[in-house]
């Protein structure tokens, strides 16, 4: 009954937006690549979705700034498994040129494990596009296996 | 009247707005700033690429026999400002335009610019200098060819063991672009 739920739901992925304390660079590029016709993610069955509970794909951007850092984690808590995380920029894997900042203590992937991650400062759409297209291959080996992402 | 009629015509002529990515290879343009590239033969060693790097991302560490230096670049930690390149005396670091850097989470440590360069030898004493690579020989090294592959000091000596004939008219011009 799951796989073959599986093998249904990877075809429409619903990706949520995380902001961890983002310059809101990436953010923009993350919308853009939803809204400009001239990107388009849905091609890929994506749709941007509001609430954590719906989603499969978690975008995070930014480098986990101390003052969000509790409110991101019960956001993430509350994604169902198995989610696929995509690191949008360099700011979550080293935080990038906040490195140090006395904003935040440490880097974002000490506390999340990132699956996929999109380098640049911001990354380009078509670069965020490949990300997920990548986030994309990770969920579908998840479902096959039937793990999670973290437990 | 049906004024979407001529709307529809045209774009049904102009054809899909949508990049194709994805299934097909993106442009890019001509001057983007991708990945750095570092190439080790034309790098002199001087740091200047480290010291300007915003993020940090360059790191420069000799290695324990002491014969050369480990440069290392981070893409997960670059910012893509291109400082690095536009500070580069010998045009060793540049930046490519390639974005292709998407990658899975595990792979994170093997995304960078990993090379070695070896350190030069002072061709009178043997002490560790700057390298000295052939690109470089050819663009600065063409005037004073044995002095350029000298250490400091043995250069000075070399200068001042020089013979410089006596002419009373010849005060000054001898040494001025030393």
């Amino acid at each position: 009954m799951f796989k073959s739920l599986g093998s249904l739901v990877t075809r429409s992925p619903w990706i949520y937006r995380l902001n961890a304390g983002s310059c809101n660079g990436c953010d923009v590029e993350m919308a853009t690549t939803a809204l400009i016709p001239r990107y388009d993610v849905e091609r890929l069955g994506c749709k941007y979705c509001g609430s954590p509970r719906h989603a499969d794909i978690v975008l995070i951007s930014g480098p986990l700034t101390l003052r969000v850092r509790d409110k991101v984690l019960r956001v993430f808590d509350e994604i169902p498994h198995p989610k696929v995380t995509v690191a949008v920029g360099v700011c979550p894997v080293t935080g990038g040129a906040f490195r140090d900042s006395y904003t935040c203590d440490t880097a974002l992937d000490q506390y999340i494990n990132l699956d996929v991650i999109v380098p640049g400062c911001p990354p380009r759409p078509q670069a965020i596009i490949e990300g997920i297209a990548k986030a994309l291959e990770v969920w579908k080996e998840r479902m096959e296996e039937g793990a999670c992402s973290r437990s | 009247m049906l004024p979407f009629l001529k709307i529809m015509v045209k774009n049904l002529l102009a054809g899909p707005s949508t990049e194709a990515f994805p299934f097909a290879p993106a442009h890019t343009p001509a001057r983007f700033r991708g990945k750095a590239n570092h190439d080790k033969n034309k790098c002199i060693l001087c740091g200047i690429c480290r010291h300007v790097c915003a993020a940090g991302a360059i790191q420069m560490r000799v290695v324990e026999d002491g014969s050369g230096v480990e440069y290392v670049l981070w893409h997960n930690s670059c910012v893509f400002c291109g400082l690095c390149a536009h500070y580069c005396p010998t045009k060793a670091l540049t930046m490519t335009d390639d974005w292709h850097l998407a990658h899975r989470g595990e792979d994170r440590f093997a995304v960078r610019e990993d090379s070695f360069v070896r350190y030069g030898q002072c061709s009178t004493c043997g002490a560790r200098i700057q390298p000295r690579p052939a690109v470089i020989v050819e663009a600065l090294g063409t005037r004073y060819p044995d002095r350029f592959m000298m250490c400091p000091s043995c250069k000075r000596e070399s200068l001042a063991k020089r013979s410089v004939p006596a002419k009373p008219d010849m005060e000054t011009s001898e040494t001025s672009d030393e």
